[in-house]
């Protein structure tokens, strides 16, 4: 199948006081149709970047050194202002983390989400839309103002705005962060069920891989600016390749066992103001050799996924990295 | 007097009203009865609304229950400036957990100098609890603005423990860090108590955290506690429905 | 000091704009402190020219009908309106961050009360204060000052009030009161470094306000009495020759509107500074 969306090598940085912070240095992501794919990453990652570079939203201080990225045969990064508009109108949806923010505090939940499906719809279409993002009660929700509306039922009414149109590919970015844990299952089960319905592509950005895994397909793993591992979700769950998705995975609360210890990862996430030139993730890292900090990983495919690491093998091979999940 | 719980509350009840006068009540709290002994860890589970903060708050003593008895090491609770030294809070927001304008040594040292501890004596303290909570002695130079989230919750964590207090609330003190720096924070609150000895309330709705943590666990909705159990319950297969939804998100 | 000299900097480099306000303004401050020292002339000399003269080099703003040299007046004029309006607006700053402080942090009755005289306040109009208080402690500088503070007041206590809303709600503040620290610690340890930012923005704001409620209650009479000048008496002075003589009333109304103008500026640079890019979230 032909992909969705393909974004190569890509850098991005923001001009910042002290030069420039690189977000992005050098991602691989290759989106086909009809999949969810969670991008997993600490802050600092890159990985909220990567999904507003898809859309093109991001801020002025933002610009692109090298690379290419496409949707769906546009050429986001120099397409001009109205094929841009044209392609987040019809092809790309976003759901944010905050709800409340997303939403207009002055403006009844009908009338935004009217506007998000274009048109002059009639009351029974929103309902309808609303109905198929789950609302229960759609023809009270209509008429509220979105500080009436409690976070999950917010989330959904975005949700709604963002399928409005049908696209191609939703964006959700950390979409059940704010919400309890009790209604951040049924929200990630709703975006898939839309998914399905519409066979859109589904990407859902999280720094929380456990809960997000249970719902792709796939995983891709970015760290410093890279994706570092990307492969099926049991794939990459079951025996990690590279050693930070195996270290992200025991330093999760949830896996251990009653009087087991959680292992955290060491040091912080790199900030990076240029091409990295090592393995950005040497520093933290229980594998580390020479080769990992003056030699810069290119991607490889091992065992069914695609890894940036010089020593997967011996990753993949250590005891206790099988099985974690 | 070891056995004799440090937190102790009898059929708390909270009532908010909309309005000064007349309005609608709210019961925020209803008929909770709890208590933790020393170096115990209470988790609090349950989503936004039921009742978890408003409890926290009762036990910090900044808010007064509508009824029910509260007794602190079997006394009653009496003001909280008489209490000074003997209760800290950490709180969810690492960006505002410490006061931006000042230096993080003098936030450490304030539980300190409210209870008049003399300024030697203060600087000492401070090195030994940013050692303790794994920073070096020059963060005590350092404005939060030059920190980490996850550093200024340790920041937050070694001014809760200068005084030596006999409870701590952790509210939500871990929800807002990457999972990484989450471990490193839980693994802290853990090495502190089994050291220190304090009583704490861990409150959450994380549920994989909060029984990483905690002795014990008491379920909120809606208000009531309707589930409380010791932490190895949860690995298995609690008994209320609403415990056994928030599992899920677990497993 | 050096952070006063930091925040001039970036202003200077922000944009032309914001430059072009802080340049004139420090133009004007520079004028108002050291004028008499210059060799600008006496104000007060009669007959130092013809009357109503029209502008020469030696009298570059004419002459008035006494035959004054007007630029002289002016920037004497300068010198009282930045005066009386600096003096007010830091008084009702004083009184404002103390009453939205508490107002903020104490709620309940403290609040109320507070609150809603702010409303009162508000709700008269700065010149109906103007006359009532030029009756009762008659016209001149200390109640041109009183006038200006009290209409600027609600000003400062509705921007103190809020932020200290948001500002008490924070983790700093709970563990500060855990911790049993007194409420006169908090708001001064805690709240007030942290609303003064608040504080500084509004006061830019504030001090143009009174800087046109000042020249307006001078143009009625009510505020500085000859043989002192401010911007406003001298454009009451130059109104009355405005046909003969238009270069009074046209040199101290464009002066007036520089320095209203200039704080204006000066005050958004100094907001875009301390929230850049407020209210954006792209973490």
């Amino acid at each position: 199948m032909s992909p969705l969306a393909e974004i190569r090598d890509l850098v991005i940085s923001y001009r910042t006081g002290s030069g420039g912070l690189r977000a992005l240095d050098g991602t691989d992501l290759i989106l086909t149709p009809g999949e969810t794919v969670a991008v997993v990453g600490e802050s600092g990652s890159g990985k909220s970047t990567l999904g507003m570079a898809i859309g093109r939203l991001l801020p002025g201080e933002a610009h692109c050194e090298g690379g290419t990225l496409s949707v769906a045969g546009t050429d986001v990064l120099n397409a001009d202002a109205d094929t841009l508009r044209a392609l987040r109108r019809d092809k790309l949806g976003f759901v944010f983390q905050n709800p409340m923010s997303a939403l207009d505090p002055t403006m009844r939940v009908g009338k935004q989400v009217a506007r998000a499906m274009g048109g002059k719809p009639g009351q029974k279409e929103i309902e309808a839309l609303l109905t198929r993002a789950e609302l229960s009660e759609p023809g009270r929700v209509l008429r509220a103002f979105p500080h009436e509306l409690s976070g999950g039922m917010a989330q959904r009414v975005v949700i709604a705005m963002a399928i409005a149109r049908q696209p191609a590919l939703l964006i959700a970015d950390e979409p059940t962060a704010s919400l309890d844990a009790s209604i951040r299952e049924k929200i990630m089960a709703t975006l898939n069920r839309l998914r399905d319905e519409t066979g859109a592509t589904l990407v859902v950005l999280s720094h929380d891989l456990r809960l997000i895994a249970r719902h792709s397909d796939r995983v891709a793993v970015m760290y410093g600016g890279r994706v570092v591992e990307d492969g099926a979700v049991e794939t990459v769950l079951d025996a990690p390749a590279h050693p930070y998705t195996a270290a992200l995975l025991s330093a999760a609360a949830g896996s251990e066992k009653p009087g087991e210890r959680l292992d955290p990862i060491p040091g912080m996430p790199p900030s990076l103001s240029g091409r990295c030139e090592a393995c950005a993730f040497a520093p933290r890292c229980t594998f580390a050799r020479e080769q990992c900090r003056t030699e810069r990983p290119e991607p490889r495919v091992i065992a069914k996924r695609r890894v940036i690491c010089h020593f997967a093998e011996d990753a993949l091979a250590a005891p206790g990295a099988e099985r974690r999940a | 007097m070891s056995t004799m719980p440090v937190i102790n509350l009898k059929d708390i009840n909270v009532t908010f009203r909309r309005r000064l006068i007349g309005g609608d009540a709210v019961h925020a709290v209803r008929g909770v009865s709890l208590s933790i002994g020393p170096g115990e860890t209470l988790g609090l589970v349950g989503e936004s609304g039921s009742g978890k903060t408003t409890l926290g708050r009762v036990c910090l003593g900044l808010l007064r229950p509508t009824s029910g008895t509260m007794r602190f090491d079997g006394q009653d609770f009496g003001r909280l400036r008489q209490r000074r030294g003997q209760l800290s809070v950490v709180l969810q927001h690492p960006e505002w957990a410490l006061n931006p304008r000042l230096r993080c040594g003098v936030s450490v040292a304030e539980p300190l100098k409210i209870l008049g501890a003399p300024a030697a004596a203060r600087r000492e303290a401070v090195a030994r609890m940013l050692d303790q909570v794994g920073l070096t002695p020059d963060f005590a130079e350092r404005y939060p603005g030059q920190l980490s989230g996850g550093q200024r919750q340790r920041v937050a964590i070694a001014r809760a423990l200068i005084t030596e207090p006999r409870f701590i609330l952790f509210d939500e003190a871990v929800s807002a860090l990457d999972v990484s720096v989450q471990a490193q924070v839980l693994n802290l609150i853990v090495d502190l108590q089994e050291k220190l000895g304090f009583a704490a309330l861990f409150i959450s709705h994380d549920m994989a955290a909060t029984r990483y943590v905690c002795h014990r666990i008491a379920v909120m909705l809606k208000g009531e506690v309707v589930e409380s159990a010791p932490a190895e319950t949860f690995y298995g297969t609690p008994e209320h429905p609403y415990s056994r939804a928030l599992m899920e998100a677990v497993a | 000091m050096r952070t006063a000299i930091y925040w001039l900097s970036r202003i200077w480099r922000s944009d032309a704009l914001s430059a072009f306000g802080l340049a004139s303004l420090l133009l004007l401050i520079f004028l108002g402190i050291f004028g008499p020292l210059l060799p600008l002339g006496d104000p007060t000399q009669i007959a130092a020219g013809p009357r109503l003269g029209p502008p020469t080099p030696q009298h570059p703003f004419g002459t008035d009908e006494l035959g004054r040299s007007f630029l002289p007046r002016v920037v004497q004029g300068i010198r009282a309106t930045f005066l009386l309006s600096a003096i007010a607006v830091l008084i009702s700053a004083m009184i404002g961050t103390f009453l939205g402080m508490a107002a903020g942090y104490f709620g309940r009755a403290v609040d109320i009360m507070v609150a809603r005289g702010a409303d009162i306040l508000f709700a008269f109009p700065a010149l109906l204060v103007g006359l009532l208080v030029a009756a009762v402690l008659g016209p001149g500088q200390v109640s041109a000052i009183a006038v200006i503070a009290i209409a600027t007041l609600p000003l400062l206590i509705r921007v103190v009030r809020s932020v200290t809303l948001s500002v008490a709600g924070r983790g700093f503040v709970t563990a500060a009161e855990v911790a049993g620290a007194s409420a006169g610690r908090i708001l001064l340890l805690h709240i007030l470094p942290n609303v003064m930012g608040a504080v500084m923005v509004q006061l830019t704001y504030a001090l143009s306000i009174g800087m046109i409620i000042e020249s307006a209650l001078s143009f009625l009479g009510l505020g500085v009495q000859p043989p002192d000048a401010s911007l406003g008496s001298l454009l009451r002075q130059g109104s009355a020759y405005l046909t003969i003589a238009p270069w009074m009333a046209m040199s101290s109304g464009a002066v007036l509107s520089l320095a209203i103008m200039s704080v204006n500026l000066v005050g958004d640079a100094v907001r875009d500074a301390l929230e850049p890019l407020k209210g954006r979230d792209l973490t």
